[in-house]
């Protein structure tokens, strides 16, 4: 029942999404405006048919119908209700189902933003974004079928994997993320409207930047929510391993990242307009190819669904994208001539260009590691791996430029500066980084990358803390009031502004807070008997003794640790292992507790069966809690750039 | 349109398409051991009960070597597929396993719970698990009656590993392709 009516469902969004592709060119091609008031219904049908196949799926996981092989998947008569619902993007077609759903959303999300436009650009972003719908409802419906039947049906299910059930961010961060990638296809299809037509006006410029700010925002907040994730649950006490599918989440924030840069050039200056495009397309693609790696079983990952039938189709969908785009590009880019040019080498231009090229270079350096591995077996038969140290060390130096120019490009002013006045905007954020260095080392930090780096970031958020507050506050001095109110106001009234310098602003607190949870991590590994304990970094930790407890799916051995600092008892910690009947090795579960800026984590890395002894891996790790912390900044600062006036989402003219 | 400008930039990606095609059909995660197909490194070991087991004590019979744990949940589960094996094989093949970070008590206590069809050889400081290269229990290696490492088991010891690998090996088994009597 539930599964014949999804797939159903899922036959109709296929067919909805392909009519809109076929009509879209004509659409575009005679301007026909009752043309294009189809294709909006046809958006809103396939956006109906997406919310409807995703909501027999879920009822289907709720009432553990075993008949549907998906639910025979992932479900389990056990796991509680919600862990149910959310398993729907737990593997591989519940992924792709809800992929569709989302782009349901964002169709629809571009149907509003451009109800009042018409012409042929429109119509032409509409049909890249039908052809996308109808590749990923082909996928619903063939390779990636989640609506198959069960023969005979069984009684009860394995359940989701046990990774992701045992921590709440796994409901909230693979969402992040696929509305993070998603979204990626609507500033793609405006893009190659604008390449198909040899065309970006102005209002057109907007909407691409309005169209990628959201997903941008998405994927940052994904990216974060998934390292804190694995910092919570993986028990290793880091955030971040340059796993394929890390890289593949990084990949396209790269490359968005550096378009939200050019775009700005490309505004006010007439230039970088095929640059830009090339950078869009680049944030789609990388976003596919990421989709690839997790999905296709082709690379080692602690991510990567199994072997599966869709990483072929994926791959002719990569290549069909990835020749059209370069096709355009070669073939349209030279129509987007820019108008303008690069005035003065000490220009904001230029620091935008010193923007844009570190961006490119990080891009191909992770995606060199990345697909290394995979180029050396294809060529060499020889297995690889290309492990953190490259990417470590490449990606030290490159985010160091990156925050070295957060500080300078800002504080640039455009087209040709007067030298004098430049070095003088320079003195008060050079000299404030250069105390925050002196301020860290006498509070008895050492080392010279970490300080420098300090130094750095702090001379970057004086330039950017200057632009977000600077004017509040003296139009606060110059008319009085209160400044709180006068920031506010400032805020809104140079919304782009504001909004990038709070975006830098949490950038530089992840900066910070990854410097200080490389450079200062300690840790310590003991084998402890009961009563005894170990010391690190003037915290101790002492074992009282562990306790087993079996849980519906899994028994779980959890060590009692006090933790005291001078003699002072701070309180207890429970670091714990999990034992799940089908798995070789058990599950540990860390237990973390965050004091002011510093983390205490600790790893049970087994325990002998009667409990008289434990080992504990220990890690005091300072600042690492400022990754997740940056996030409400993240946020607000997205939000307060990409807030249109009410005159830029709804243009009066037609285009 | 600048077609030829096109053209070349999309043949760009051909390079990039190919490796990535390149990828299907491999398992990832299939990291092979070095030493499949090499000689299995020698020892000499003591039982639970004090007798010394060699590896070459066996006349050329086939040999089922297990390292494993009485405190690893998925080495309890392989016991009962051993025990049958090391039952059903007896004179034909050798089943023996190795006890890997776990004491002697616990383990004897074990077996003698659960069967002691196959002897249970003590390792000290981990020696020939370390020179077996063993990362985790349970891994089990089958090994030929030349001494030669034919398969490398990580996880949990399955029936169609044993009939895929061990079987041909015994003095007895049936010619491949395997025959269906009738």
């Amino acid at each position: 029942m539930y599964a014949s009516c999804g797939h159903a469902a899922a036959i109709l969004a296929l067919g909805l999404a392909a009519a809109g592709a076929t009509l879209g060119p004509s659409v575009a091609l005679w301007q026909s405006r009752a043309g294009l008031r189809v294709l909006r219904l046809l958006s809103l049908g396939f956006a109906g048919m997406m919310l409807l196949c995703n909501g027999i799926m879920v009822a289907a996981l709720l009432r553990h119908d075993f008949s549907v092989a998906y639910v025979a998947q992932v479900g389990s008569r056990a796991t509680p209700p919600l862990i149910s619902a959310v398993s729907l993007w737990s593997s591989l077609e519940g992924s792709i189902l809800f992929w569709g759903l989302i782009l349901g959303a964002y169709l629809c999300g571009f149907t509003a933003v451009t109800r009042r436009q018409s012409g042929p650009l429109v119509g032409w972003a509409f049909t890249v974004l039908f052809a996308i719908c109808a590749f990923f409802a082909l996928l619903i419906v063939g390779p990636a079928d989640p609506f198959g039947l069960m023969s005979p049906v069984p009684a009860d299910g394995p359940g989701p994997n046990a990774l992701l059930q045992n921590h709440p961010l796994m409901i909230i961060h693979p969402p992040m993320l696929y509305l993070g990638y998603v979204g990626m296809s609507v500033p793609f299809a405006v893009a190659i409207a604008a390449l198909i037509r040899g065309e970006l006006p102005a209002a057109w410029l907007k909407l691409l930047r309005l169209t990628m700010l959201v997903p941008w925002l998405f994927l940052s907040v994904g990216i974060v929510l998934g390292s804190w994730w694995a910092y919570e649950v993986l028990g290793w006490g880091g955030f971040w391993a340059w796993d394929p599918v890390e890289n593949a989440s990084f990949l396209p924030w790269l490359a968005a990242t550096g378009y939200l840069h050019s775009t700005a050039v490309q505004e006010r200056k007439q230039i970088f307009k095929a640059w830009t495009l090339t950078l869009v397309c680049a944030s789609f693609l990388l976003t596919i190819l990421g989709t690839f790696m997790t999905r296709s079983g082709v690379f080692n990952s602690v991510h990567s669904f199994t072997q599966s039938p869709i990483g072929p189709v994926f791959l002719i969908f990569l290549a069909v994208v990835l020749m059209g785009s370069l096709f355009l590009l070669g073939g349209r880019a030279h129509l987007l001539e820019d108008e303008g040019r690069i005035e003065a080498v000490l220009s904001k231009e230029t620091a935008f260009l010193c923007n844009n090229v570190v961006f490119v270079v990080f891009i191909f350096t992770v995606l060199l590691g990345t697909l290394f591995p995979l180029i050396t077996e294809a060529l060499t038969e020889t297995k690889l791996s290309v492990g953190e140290p490259y990417f470590d060390r490449m990606a030290g130096p490159l985010g160091l430029m990156l925050v070295v120019l957060m500080g300078v490009g800002p504080a640039m002013p455009w087209g040709q500066p007067n030298r004098q006045a430049l070095m003088r905007q320079f003195l008060a954020p050079l000299a404030f980084g250069a105390g925050v260095s002196v301020a860290c080392m006498a509070l008895g930090l050492r080392g010279p990358m970490a300080l420098a780096t300090f130094g750095l970031v702090g001379f970057a958020a004086y330039v950017n803390a200057a632009l977000w507050l600077g004017p509040g506050l003296r139009t606060a001095r110059r008319r009085g009031g209160l400044p709180f109110a006068a920031i506010a106001k400032s805020m809104m009234t140079n919304r782009r502004r504001a909004g990038g310098a709070l975006v830098h602003l949490a950038i530089l607190v992840i900066v910070a807070g990854i410097t200080g949870a490389q450079s200062y991590r300690q840790s310590a590994e003991a084998s402890l008997a009961r009563g005894e304990s170990m010391d690190l970094a003037g915290y101790t930790f002492t074992y009282e003794g562990a306790v087993g407890r079996q849980e519906p799916h899994r028994f779980a051995a959890v060590a009692r640790m006090r933790v005291s600092q001078d003699a002072k008892v701070l309180g207890g910690m429970e670091p714990r292992l999990n034992f799940y009947p089908s798995q070789r090795e058990p599950v540990g579960t860390p237990h973390v507790v965050t004091l002011g800026s510093t983390d205490l984590y600790l790893s049970l890395l087994s325990v002998e069966p009667d409990g008289k002894r434990v080992v504990i891996k220990a890690y005091v790790i300072p600042l690492v809690s400022w990754l997740w912390r940056s996030l409400p900044l993240l946020v607000l600062g997205t939000l307060v750039s990409l807030w249109p006036k009410k005159e830029q989402l709804w243009p009066k003219e037609g285009m | 349109m600048n077609l030829k400008r096109a053209l070349m930039l999309a043949a760009l990606a051909l390079p990039l398409l190919v490796a990535l095609l390149s990828g299907f059909g491999r398992d990832p995660h299939a990291v092979p051991s070095m030493l499949e197909g090499k000689p299995a490194p020698p020892w000499v070991l003591q039982d639970l009960h004090g007798q010394q087991v060699a590896l070459a004590d066996g006349q050329k019979l086939p040999i089922l070597l297990n390292f494993w744990a009485t405190w690893c949940y998925p080495c309890q589960a392989e016991h009962a597929l051993l025990q049958e094996t090391a039952a059903a094989l007896q004179g034909r093949a050798r089943v023996l396993g190795i006890i890997y970070n776990d004491s002697v008590e616990a383990v004897a206590a074990y077996v003698a719970k659960h069967g002691a069809a196959y002897p249970q050889l003590i390792d000290p400081n981990s020696r020939v698990a370390i020179d077996y290269g063993v990362a985790g229990v349970p891994e089990s290696f089958i090994i030929d009656g030349d001494g030669i490492i034919v398969h490398k088991q990580a996880g949990v010891m399955r029936p169609e590993i044993l009939h895929r690998y061990l079987a041909p090996l015994l003095a007895d088994a049936p010619p491949p392709p395997l025959e269906k009597g009738p």
